[in-house]
Order: structure tokens, then C-alpha cells, then sequence
């Protein structure tokens, strides 16, 4: 058992399509390399994966033939990578289909998970769950409460799904080890998340009379953390996050796009008028007026220190590539 | 007549600011400290520290060089007293440092200020946020009268108000000395015409003392260091309120005293702002 555990298990990776699920199969790949990896995603796969034990299937997590993926696989693993971001749906249809995905797919994986005795789960989660708001402390621990949907209503799936996983995770802990990791703003290349596309727009909005800290994680390191939550962490929450903080200004600057100064009064009205050309997500915008830092510190005694490697200068620069 | 940076407080300025990059890093931290933004702040602060409101200040032998929780008086309506407090630690004791104030929650919704606070090294006054600076190695700026302190009314002035008891609980966790500090002369920077607490009520506001002016008034000030109080090690951790009362009223009495003796000593306003209108700057 502690042998197949190490080398020959079956992974299950969800929301495969992802920037995130193809740089962590490759990892997979290389260091564990007599694995089987199964990628499912309600979205073509992206980008080729460059793993032969890699296979994908293109489906929806509430559909019947996703239970037969359980009952005729013996998986071992599984990586629910697969919530859907806001960065793009604002429209009432894309939030039900939202809610859907992320509620009650995230209910069946669990459901499943039980049923076919899965041995671990890594959920990925957000900071977000937190919410921006004005007095958040600096270091916000895991044991916090998740306040992001007192003000956006948006945010509610987000914020459930990661209640609904920690409710499990505590149900089933002699059944299951489950790791819902919560990291910082995820930063890359193959990332195209809120943040990342603000980052790297050129003349969009900077906030003059506002400048939060903020925290970034290279999706390589990302990637790291998750191959690392397989068998190296223990059931819990964890926030992720490096310990270097940078304000949103200087974030800008190093990333090297351009700005135009404005005050964050009038950005929400703005946001609104532009949301043809630029998604950026109404709640978001409270993240580039407060900061929301959190602690990283308890993940870092489980997961080896060579896990983060980039700084956030050199993330910042990277992801323009 | 405003006062102006001089060349040599120019140098003064940079020279300090170059020691305190040493202490601190060239980066931001993670409450939003900038260190290059403050030293530009404070060449707009010093000048009106050191020629407009005169500050003087006694005792800075009674600080060394290690962490405080610098704990303070509040008065002035609109508080300047945490500026003058700050700009006195980082000017004027060596090594200079910054004092890292407290400010209430609604003061990190406000724009601007919120900006330049944060920049200047002001933090959210949340229990957590403070532990995780006294980690860090920070000295605290705080005022534990809190909204009362500068809310009070004209026959309240120099009377310390009840402080509340995070502030002691903090220190007896962190191990740490708390520095008293009372200033005197900040009271009739913005003399005192009213409270509006309805409408504080009504917009949310902690407090809205009405003044006769909104220009500060160029009141001689005085900063008093006390000499530091080890916070009391024979009770526990986690005190009951009956515990650490009367080692909080020996601080406030503490303060109170400072102020008194404070007030024997303490300039005259006009002739303060004659010899102002004279000089223009420097003493």
C-alpha cells in the first residue's frame, strides 16, 4: 500500500484544463512517473500535456459517466482543481452555471470521494474566501472567518465551497485525508485569472487614493505545493502564500505595464461601462483597495522549503512571457 | 507664516531616513510602511514639528534601544498628537525608529488617508495585527483612551480618560515595557466648539467634534517620556479584568501626572505665536 502511495497511485485531476492542472501533470509526470493521471474538465484541454500517463476526458462533474470514472478506476487521488472563476461571468445564466460547478460539483466529487473510499483530497480553494475589507488584520490565519460574500453576494460560491470542504474534511477525517489549500493571487504565464490580466493590462486603473499589499505565488511554486499536498500534508486548511508582500503600485511598476491613475470612487461606476472589453470582476475591485495578507506559515512545516522558489520581483517579471 | 524645510533638515531628514532603511529594508512591509514615502511625508511634518507647534521633548533619555509599546495620552479633536509623537521618535531619539500608531477602524476605509497612513507606518488597531508587529520586532504607538481621548469637551481638557485593556493584555503577552508618554499643548490645536454625536451616529463616524477652526492653531507642545513600566509577570497570560485594573490606573495615573507637572511648565500661546510671526522658523 505505502508503495503504490509513493509510486504507482491513480490521480484524478479536476478542472484539467486549467493553466494550473497542466504545469502540476508535468510535475506529476517527472516525479512520479509510474502514475496513472486522469484530467477531466467541462472545458477542451487547453494545452498538450506532455506526460504519457496522462489521459483526458472532457466532461461534466454532475453527469453519470463522471461517477463511472470511480467505479472503473481505483483512484487514489484526488486534485479538485476545477472552480470556476469569476473573472469572465457576470451574466445571470454564467452565475447559475457557477453555482452549479462549484456547489454541486464540489458536493458530488465529495459524495463520490466517500462512496469509493478515496484516500485524499486536495481542494483549491482562494484568499479570496477572506474578503478585502478595511479592517482585516495583516496575517490573516486559517481559522479566520470567511467574511468575502458580506459584500458581494458573487463571492457566496466561493466562499461555501470552502466551508462545504472543511465540513467533510472534519465528517470524514477517519475516512479520508482532505487538503483544502487557500493560496495568495496566483501569478504566470499560463494563468489567466483576475489579477493576473490586470497585471499585465496595459492603461487600466490604478487606484490613487489606495495602494493594498498584496501577496503572489508563481504558478510554479503553486504547482509545487499542490504535487506536495499529496503525501506530504496532513488533513487541514491551509493558507499559501510567500512571505514577501508587495504593494499594488509598485506590483504595477515592476511588471512593467502602464497605468492610469484614478480615484477608486469612481471605479466602480467605470468598471461597469467597460465590462465589454475589460472582465474585471465588481468584487475585485475592493481587493485593489484593501489588502487581505495572510499567514503561510503552517503549510510551510509540512511541504519542503525548496517548494517556493520564486520571488515575487521575479514571479512579477515572468508573467509577461 | 507657514514654516519651510531648511536645507540643513533636508539633510537631517535624509540622514535618519538612510539609518532607518538600514533598520528596516528598502521595502515596503506587509501593513504598507514605505519608508521613501515617509521620509518625504515627514519634510512636510518636521518643519511644522519643530517651528509651527515648537514641540519639545523631555525624557528621551529614559528610551532605549529596544522595543516599546509606546502608550499615550490622546487629545486635539482632529489628532495630530500620533504625528508629533511618531516624527519625535524617528527625529529626535537615537536610534531613531518608527512607532508603528494604532488608528481606529474606520480610518482604514477613509481614501487618501488611509494611503498615506499606511505609509507612514500606521496599522489597524485589531488585537491580531498588533501581536503579529510585536513578533516582528515593531514598537507600538497606541492610545488607549481611544475616541474619548480626543472627543473630549473644553472642561475635560488634560483629564486622562478610562483606558481600555487590550493595550496591558498585549504588553503581558509579548513580554514588552510600555512607555508612558503625555503630551501637552495638542488640546487647543482645534479648540473645542461641540460634539455632534448624532451625526457621527448617523454617518457611522466613531466621533465629530465640531471646531472653531479647521487650520490648526499653533499651540506650543510639549512630549513627556516617562520612564518605562515593565508590564506585571506574577499573573497570567490571559488576566481576569480585576487582575490588571489597578496596574492600568497606575499607568493612567502615571500619565495624568506627567500632564500636571507638564501644564506647570508649559508655554504661553501668544507669545509662542509672536515670536512665530518674529522668527518665522527656528529657535
Amino acid at each position: 500500500m505505502e508503495n503504490k502511495m509513493k509510486n504507482s497511485e491513480t490521480i484524478l485531476i479536476i478542472g484539467a484544463s486549467g493553466g494550473l492542472s497542466n504545469i502540476l501533470c508535468g510535475l506529476l509526470g517527472q516525479n512520479h512517473p509510474n502514475s496513472k493521471i486522469i484530467g477531466v474538465d467541462s472545458r477542451d484541454l487547453r494545452n498538450e500535456v506532455e506526460n504519457s500517463n496522462f489521459k483526458f476526458k472532457k466532461m461534466r462533474y454532475t453527469r453519470g459517466n463522471f461517477e463511472k470514472l470511480f467505479r472503473e478506476n481505483d483512484i487514489d487521488i484526488i486534485y479538485h482543481l476545477g472552480r470556476m472563476s469569476h473573472s469572465k461571468n457576470t451574466s445571470a445564466n454564467e452565475v447559475a452555471q457557477r453555482l452549479s460547478l462549484n456547489l454541486m460539483g464540489t458536493n458530488r466529487i465529495l459524495e463520490l470521494s466517500i462512496r469509493y473510499k478515496i484516500k485524499r483530497v486536495v481542494v483549491l480553494s482562494t484568499h479570496h474566501v477572506y474578503g478585502a475589507l478595511s479592517d482585516n488584520p495583516v496575517f490573516i490565519k486559517e481559522d479566520a472567518n470567511l467574511r468575502a460574500s458580506i459584500k458581494y453576494p458573487e463571492l457566496r460560491d466561493v466562499t461555501e465551497m470552502d466551508s462545504m470542504c472543511t465540513n467533510w474534511m472534519w465528517k470524514y477525517k477517519d475516512e479520508m485525508d482532505m487538503i483544502v489549500l487557500r493560496p495568495c493571487n496566483i501569478i504566470g504565464p499560463q494563468i489567466n485569472n483576475s489579477i493576473s490580466q490586470y497585471l499585465r493590462s496595459n492603461m487600466v486603473p490604478a487606484p490613487i487614493d489606495f495602494n493594498p499589499m498584496f501577496q503572489f505565488i508563481h504558478e510554479l511554486d503553486m504547482a509545487t505545493v499542490l504535487m506536495n499536498s499529496k503525501d506530504k500534508v496532513p488533513t487541514g486548511v491551509y493558507n499559501i502564500a510567500p512571505e514577501e508582500t508587495i504593494s499594488l503600485h509598485e506590483a504595477k511598476r515592476i511588471v512593467g505595464t502602464t497605468t492610469f491613475p484614478f480615484p477608486l470612487f469612481l471605479l466602480s461606476p467605470v468598471a461597469q461601462l467597460v465590462k465589454k472589453i475589460w472582465t474585471f470582476p465588481d468584487y475585485l475591485i475592493d481587493y485593489i483597495k484593501f489588502s487581505c495578507i495572510i499567514d503561510g506559515s503552517e503549510i510551510k512545516k509540512h511541504i519542503p522549503k525548496s517548494s517556493l522558489r520564486f520571488s515575487t520581483d521575479k514571479a512579477l517579471k515572468l508573467l509577461n512571457l | 507664516m507657514l514654516p519651510i524645510l531648511t536645507k540643513e533638515d533636508k539633510k537631517e531628514i535624509d540622514n535618519v531616513f538612510n539609518e532607518l532603511v538600514v533598520r528596516y529594508g528598502e521595502r515596503e512591509d506587509a501593513w504598507g510602511l514605505n519608508l521613501r514615502k515617509a521620509c518625504n511625508n515627514i519634510k512636510y511634518i518636521y518643519p511644522l514639528y519643530k517651528n509651527y507647534f515648537k514641540v519639545r521633548l523631555f525624557g528621551k533619555e529614559n528610551v532605549q534601544d529596544k522595543q516599546y509599546m509606546v502608550v499615550s495620552n490622546h487629545s486635539g479633536q482632529i489628532a495630530i498628537d500620533g504625528l508629533l509623537i511618531g516624527t519625535a521618535f524617528s527625529m529626535e531619539i537615537k536610534p531613531s525608529r518608527i512607532l508603528r500608531p494604532m488608528v481606529e477602524r474606520f480610518f482604514t476605509s477613509l481614501p487618501f488617508i488611509n494611503k498615506w497612513a499606511n505609509e507612514c507606518g500606521a496599522v489597524l488597531g485589531d488585537r491580531d495585527n498588533c501581536m503579529n508587529l510585536l513578533e516582528k520586532g515593531e514598537s507600538l504607538l497606541i492610545f488607549p483612551e481611544g475616541v474619548r481621548g480626543v472627543a473630549k469637551s473644553t472642561k475635560d481638557f488634560y483629564k486622562v480618560q478610562e483606558f481600555t485593556r487590550g493595550f496591558y493584555r498585549m504588553a503581558i503577552k509579548a513580554g514588552i515595557e510600555i512607555l508612558p508618554v503625555a503630551v501637552v499643548g495638542a488640546e487647543e490645536v482645534f479648540p473645542y466648539v461641540y460634539q455632534a454625536k448624532g451625526i457621527a451616529k448617523k454617518f457611522g463616524l466613531p466621533a465629530l467634534p465640531l471646531s472653531a477652526n479647521y487650520f490648526p492653531l499653533p499651540s506650543p507642545i510639549d512630549i513627556y517620556v516617562g520612564k518605562p513600566i515593565k508590564p506585571e509577570t506574577a499573573i497570567s497570560d490571559d488576566p481576569a479584568d480585576s487582575e490588571i485594573d489597578p496596574l492600568i490606573d497606575q499607568i493612567e495615573a502615571e500619565i495624568q501626572h506627567m500632564i500636571d507637572d507638564g501644564l506647570d511648565n508649559r508655554r504661553e500661546f501668544w507669545p509662542i505665536m509672536k515670536e512665530n510671526k518674529g522668527h518665522g522658523h527656528g529657535e
